[in-house]
């Protein structure tokens, strides 16, 4: 009786073994992204504008970096500062491997941000963290060139217009290129993984 | 001892009723907070509105002495992914319904701050209900 029970036993577990390693081997999925890629990359023409104390920052020198864009301005309260905090966290949740990332807020509002201001408001969440303006023409190159959508509005608020401007995030792959949109309100923890993901991608080539 | 049963079960009734009663027939705001801002910026705060009143009542207007102007807006986004503001000018809170102020949506705006506004900070927020009257309100500044 004692030997049957240990049959029954070895049975059992043989099968939920091979069960196991039969479930991951047909059911595995490629690693599925939150954002949208852009297949091929679209090359970006390289964008001269400027961040704290005038300084030009160009995309080429992040050359080597992912970069993590997106467009906002500095007197909207609560749009923009919720995709700077998505930004924080995910500098946060990738640790060392945030080294490898650019993350860059351009304005879209030039006529009120100064490149100063703007670095300034960056900072505040991460001092790493690119803030950049520049001229209306300069500006709108790279808008244009992401099809950014950029409007001012008048609203009735003692804050002056507001900005109505294209929410998404953008990621460049090292070379310049777009590579993946991901839409407002993104998590954290969505718009990580999908970076540890590119990250892994590109050190593959 | 049958009756006993019965009559302390209709006492606890009563005494579950009557201390929910409160809060069953107002109108409350719950978890106010506002994103750290630095003065001279605009900030901001975001709450909960439950009716449980039988009236639907009107948030008329918000106030703060932290700005030069305190408003309540709205973000919305369009099919492209264009996110808009709108100043609203005043919001419905039905009977027994809930209004969320939340990123991304509806959400009180300071105009030009005049103090930074520091994580574990507090304010007083007051908003003005049409038939609530004023409710006053402390307002936490926190990251998320």
């Amino acid at each position: 009786m004692i030997k049957k029970n240990q049959y029954y036993l070895l049975f059992i577990l043989t099968a939920v073994v091979g069960l196991t390693i039969l479930v991951e081997f047909v059911f595995r999925k490629p690693y599925s992204f939150h954002g949208t890629a852009i297949t091929p990359p679209l090359p970006v023409t390289d964008f001269a504008l400027q961040t704290a104390n005038d300084e030009t920052f160009r995309l080429s020198d992040a050359k080597g970096k992912l970069v993590l864009l997106f467009f906002g301005y500095t007197s909207c309260p609560d749009v923009c500062p919720v995709t700077l905090a998505t930004f924080k966290q995910v500098h946060e949740r990738l640790g060392e491997e945030a080294q490898k990332i650019a993350f860059v807020m351009i304005t879209a509002d030039p006529d009120r941000d100064t490149p100063g201001k703007v670095a300034a408001y960056v900072e505040r969440f991460n001092p790493e963290f690119i803030g950049l303006s520049g001229s209306v023409a300069d500006l709108e190159l790279i808008w244009d060139e992401l099809g950014v959508f950029v409007e001012k509005q008048d609203s009735g608020s003692a804050a002056g217009y507001l900005v109505s401007h294209t929410a998404s995030v953008y990621v460049l792959d090292p070379n310049g290129s777009l590579l993946m949109t991901l839409p407002y309100g993104t998590t954290a923890i969505d718009m990580a993984d999908d970076l540890t993901q590119l990250l892994k991608q590109s050190q593959q080539k | 001892m049958k009756y006993m049963k019965l009559i302390l079960t209709f006492a606890l009734a009563v005494f579950v009723i009557s201390a929910c009663g409160g809060s069953l027939s107002e109108l409350v705001i719950q978890g106010a907070w506002a994103r750290p801002a630095s003065a001279g910026e605009n900030g901001a705060a975001y709450f909960v509105i439950e009716n449980w009143t039988m009236t639907d009542d009107i948030l008329l207007s918000v106030s703060s002495e932290i700005a030069s102007a305190t408003e309540v807006h709205m973000s919305m986004a369009d099919a492209n992914g264009v996110m808009s503001m709108l100043m609203q000018e005043s919001i419905p809170v039905p009977a027994k319904a809930t209004v969320k102020f939340e990123p991304g949506g509806l959400h009180v705006m300071f105009v030009n701050l005049n103090r930074n506004l520091i994580v574990g900070d507090t304010f007083t927020l007051i908003l003005l209900f049409e038939k609530a009257g004023e409710v006053s309100l402390q307002v936490k500044v926190k990251e998320q």
